[in-house]
């Protein structure tokens, strides 16, 4: 696609944003992955991750640099009201995202049960090694 | 033949040490390893103090995943058969001797002690399961018995035998969440020998069940969706694959 298609269904009547928002918006997008990066430079984000929040970052940028990229995308979903096309995509992005989460989420939970169960039972062997109360030792004393 | 019995314990500091005194007596030859499954009060010492071995997992993780603790122990040393019951003196020690008595003379991978089964004679002692729960029980009995065609009765029960084979999948794939009713479809489709032996269980001694009406209708809800997704997923060796 080349500039002058996007140029030029920027000025088409379809999205309405006067340069005022469209350089708020731009500056919001560049803030949003300073914030990424600020986050992962301080160790409260792994790179892992972070690059769908960095494309998501790029993607607000790219919309608030040619917002006529919004009518195009929104004539190839066949709908008529570019805002609906707006919010069915970021939709459609975040429910991935959390379905994402709680995948993560599930293996993870199922490490820290792993985790819980191999320390306990290390325990136990800790206790079965020292004698102390341990079955070994009552059974001995029963026979002894 | 090496035996463990396991007994998963919450917060019972009250009954355990009477039931592994209680193991003691009726099976003398098994060790006996309490998990203590994140308890707050004196569960863990009590167990100590008579005479078994311990697991502690450091928070409260459900009684799947302490179940599961005990397979992986059995697994790992090497035990031949294992067993687990009820820290709340539900089941009777000695009806746990009878289901290892049928995993020792390899009539079976896995049995499951049924309350529901061929009752027999009462008494005044047994149990009697409330109307709210009778419901879930026909439920999962029904779905249970749909997913696997093979009759249960006691699709909850938590008195349970088994050999190597069962640790052997039960320390890999648990549901922390739905551990009695799917691990029981997960067995039967896996192609293991699951059956069931009547027992009888006594009323618990203390306490009250943890089931309300609201808790017992999404409990129900969630069995059956999760005995439905159950039916889809891989067995181990198709998993292999």
């Amino acid at each position: 696609m080349s500039a002058a298609v996007l140029l030029a269904a920027s000025e088409s009547p379809k999205v309405h944003l006067t340069s005022q928002t469209r350089i708020i918006a731009a500056v919001l997008a560049l803030a949003f992955m300073a914030l990424v990066l600020e986050l992962i430079r301080r160790d409260k984000l792994q790179e892992r991750f972070s690059v769908v929040w960095f494309v998501a970052g790029l993607g607000m940028l790219v919309g608030a640099a040619f917002p006529g990229l919004l009518s195009v995308v929104a004539d190839a979903m066949g709908v008529r009201d570019t805002n609906v096309a707006l919010f069915s995509i970021m939709l459609l992005f975040l429910l991935g995202l959390a379905l994402n989460f709680s995948v993560t989420m599930s293996r993870q939970a199922a490490q820290i049960t792993r985790l819980a169960q191999e320390r306990a039972l290390a325990k136990a062997r800790e206790q079965a090694a020292s004698g102390k109360n341990g079955s070994e030792a009552e059974r001995e004393r029963l026979e002894g | 033949m090496r035996t463990l019995v396991f007994i998963p314990a919450w917060n019972e500091e009250d009954s355990v040490a009477a039931v592994i005194a209680g193991v003691r007596d009726a099976m003398p030859e098994a060790d006996v390893l309490v998990i203590d499954d994140g308890s707050t009060d004196e569960t863990a010492a009590q167990a100590r103090e008579a005479g078994a071995l311990v697991a502690s997992l450091p928070f409260n993780q459900g009684l799947g995943a302490a179940l599961q603790t005990g397979y992986l122990h059995a697994l790992r040393e090497g035990y031949d058969c294992c067993a687990h019951l009820d820290a709340d003196g539900q089941h009777p020690p000695a009806e746990v001797a009878r289901l290892l008595a049928v995993i020792r003379e390899d009539r079976a991978d896995l049995v499951i002690g049924s309350r529901y089964r061929d009752p027999g004679e009462a008494r005044s002692d047994d149990y009697k399961p409330p109307f709210s729960r009778r419901i879930g029980i026909g439920v999962f009995r029904f779905f249970l018995t749909l997913a696997t065609r093979q009759r249960f009765t006691d699709t909850t029960s938590g008195m349970r035998a088994a050999n190597r084979r069962v640790m052997r999948l039960f320390s890999e794939r648990y549901s922390p969440d739905f551990a009695e009713i799917e691990s029981l479809q997960l067995a039967v489709r896996e192609g293991l020998r699951v059956e069931e032996v009547p027992v009888r269980m006594l009323e618990r001694a203390g306490g009250s069940s943890f089931l309300t009406p609201l808790r017992s209708a999404f409990f129900i809800f969630k069995g059956v969706v999760v005995l439905l997704v159950g039916q889809f997923r891989p067995t181990q060796a198709e998993a292999e694959r």
